[in-house]
């Protein structure tokens, strides 16, 4: 695995563009690495290849690209649980329904999973993590594992 | 929607402790020369634990005490506050001001008589809002003086801030209710000193946390009514109340009795403050299991290591990988949790960051058949924790504490034995 490119550092202010990345093309991520004011660095592995993004709070997202240029999943380390209507695009609804529906008798982490979509988010106060990877957008053979 | 906690909800029960006889070291020397020691008091240092359904009746394996609070400086403007979740994955403690009645707390303001507010995540993407007051808590024996604790309400004066709400503001999902909240409120006692993200992001929690800005969504003010992500003062910044005590300070030791495989109805354990600095909560056989930066520890599973593993009183179950890695079965009715035909056990090595390493089993009942008993306490609750083997932690909520001496230790206060933990420990 080789990590490729430099640091790009974009100071952008006002308004978060709306954008989404999950499920979307790979331009999507300059949208986050924007809202979080972060350094991104790309690297290239067998069959895909991420964007991480860190941010100057602490957040660190990493965003999943396909050979055919699609975000296929996303997973963050964070201090803070990270603007997930921001990185999850349309897939937000998914995760807001459940969010709502969910009961305390579960404390612990929380987990959506349809058919198309997986989502994670656990971890503890001050460190949470958590994932996201839609598997029909999964590259030939790559594992949803690589999501982490 | 009104909700009214009952004023008589029954106290947890007091241990009755006695104050112990504090070992000088040297004491065993046969020289007639007298050393008069150093006047030491020792407090009582321990209150019962009640595992049980909680205020709601819904909570399984949840952890509640009692604490009392009192207006700074007074020993009569107190109320005592009964169901409040002793969790030892967070740091500070939070009521519900309908838990306090007509006590009433000053709130804690900025340099320009803002008042400091805070917003908390939670792993379910609900969260808890509200302003930071000051006040007197007391438990057992012990004295938090002057501590800064969340207030949370229904109703509370501003809006939640958009940057807190991590879905947004439609359907965003508050734990500013008993209901929702299951308790009356929750008393961090984990490894971190203060409640304060800022000093995580920097890697060390041990020296005060004076600022808390930097974009973190955590702690803010509200001028004119619109509120914004603020550097607050060290008064406004949630402290873990262990870590303010004149004494007993180091961390806590929860207690919890066996529980049958089965389940029981309730479980009564105690929770001490202080490490190896009373009798009652000496290390004794305890292994010290450091952690790392983040409150994490590694545990082995099948060959797997798990680097972001954690113990935490603040989950009800043992939160580990998912049905399919184990060979487990998913509920039929009890989402999230395991059901399998018959109980599973399960045996992983845990690794501190100081290198201590030693063996954990467990196992897992089917939780459909558990929860028909009604009871609140089992030892073999398992639930998933989300994804297979790319899953980076196990997280071993109540079940783990059940017949064991699980001690938390706070980072940067005296760890017994000397050992290196500088951002804290677990001990059982």
């Amino acid at each position: 695995m080789k990590t490729m490119l430099g640091v790009l550092l974009i100071l952008t202010l006002g308004a978060p563009p709306a954008g989404a990345v999950l499920g979307e093309y790979e331009s999507s991520v300059s949208l986050d690495q924007q809202y979080m004011r972060g350094e991104i660095r790309v690297t290239n592995a067998q069959g895909y290849k991420f964007h991480q993004i860190t941010s100057p709070n602490g957040a660190v997202v990493r965003e999943y690209v396909s050979p055919e240029g699609k975000v296929f999943g996303i997973a963050w380390k964070s201090p803070f649980i990270p603007n997930l209507q921001q990185l999850l695009g349309s897939y937000s609804t998914q995760v807001q329904q459940a969010a709502q529906s969910q009961t305390r008798r579960r404390g612990g982490p929380f987990v959506v999973r349809t058919n198309d979509f997986v989502f994670v988010s656990g971890g503890h106060m001050q460190s949470f993590h958590g994932l996201a990877y839609v598997p029909s957008l999964l590259p030939q053979n790559v594992s949803a594992e690589v999501v982490r | 929607m009104t909700l009214k906690i009952s004023p008589v909800a029954p106290l947890s029960r007091f241990l009755g402790v006695v104050a112990c006889l504090i070992l000088l070291a040297g004491c065993g020397g046969s020289s007639s020369t007298t050393v008069t020691p150093p006047p030491v008091t020792s407090a009582n240092n321990a209150v019962g634990v009640d595992v049980d359904l909680g205020p709601t009746g819904y909570f399984v394996n949840g952890i509640f005490t009692t604490v009392e609070v009192c207006a700074p400086g007074s020993t009569t403007n107190c109320t005592s506050v009964p169901d409040v979740l002793v969790d030892t994955g967070s740091s500070g403690l939070r009521l519900l001001s309908s838990a306090l009645g007509s006590l009433s707390l000053p709130s804690v303001t900025d340099s320009s008589r803002n008042d400091v507010q805070e917003c908390v995540q939670f792993i379910s993407l609900a969260y808890i809002w509200g302003p930071v007051a000051q006040a007197d808590i007391h438990m057992a024996g012990e004295t938090a003086s002057s501590a800064a604790v969340q207030i949370i309400s229904e109703s509370p004066q501003y809006n939640v801030p958009l940057s807190c709400l991590t879905l947004g503001s439609s359907g965003a999902v508050d734990y500013n209710t008993v209901q929702a909240l299951g308790a009356n409120g929750i008393l961090g006692v984990g490894n971190y000193p203060q409640d304060c993200t800022e000093c995580t992001i920097s890697g060390i929690c041990s020296s005060p946390c004076t600022s808390a800005a930097n974009g973190v969504p955590q702690y803010y003010i509200c001028p004119s009514g619109d509120c914004q992500i603020a550097s607050v003062p060290a008064t406004g910044i949630l402290s873990n109340p262990v870590a303010l005590f004149s004494q007993d300070n180091n961390g806590v030791l929860i207690s919890l009795p066996t529980v049958p495989a089965t389940g029981q109805a309730t479980a009564s354990g105690s929770l001490i403050f202080g490490i190896g600095t009373q009798s009652n909560n000496a290390l004794g056989s305890a292994q010290i299991y450091a952690t790392d930066a983040y409150a994490d520890f590694t545990t082995t599973y099948n060959g797997t290591r798990y680097s972001d593993s954690f113990i935490d009183s603040g989950s009800n179950a043992l939160y580990f990988l998912d049905a399919a890695t184990l060979g487990n079965i998913d509920c039929a009715d009890a989402a999230g949790f395991y059901c399998p035909a018959e109980t599973l056990n399960f045996t992983v090595t845990n690794t501190g960051a100081n290198g201590t390493t030693g063996q954990v089993t467990f196992s897992t009942a089917n939780a459909d058949a558990l929860f028909k008993t009604g009871f609140a306490a089992f030892n073999d609750l398992g639930g998933d924790s989300g994804t297979g083997p790319s899953s980076d932690y196990f997280d071993f909520g109540i079940p783990f504490f059940y017949g064991r001496n699980v001690f938390v230790g706070i980072a940067g206060k005296t760890v017994p034995n000397g050992a290196s933990a500088p951002y804290g420990y677990w001990a059982y």
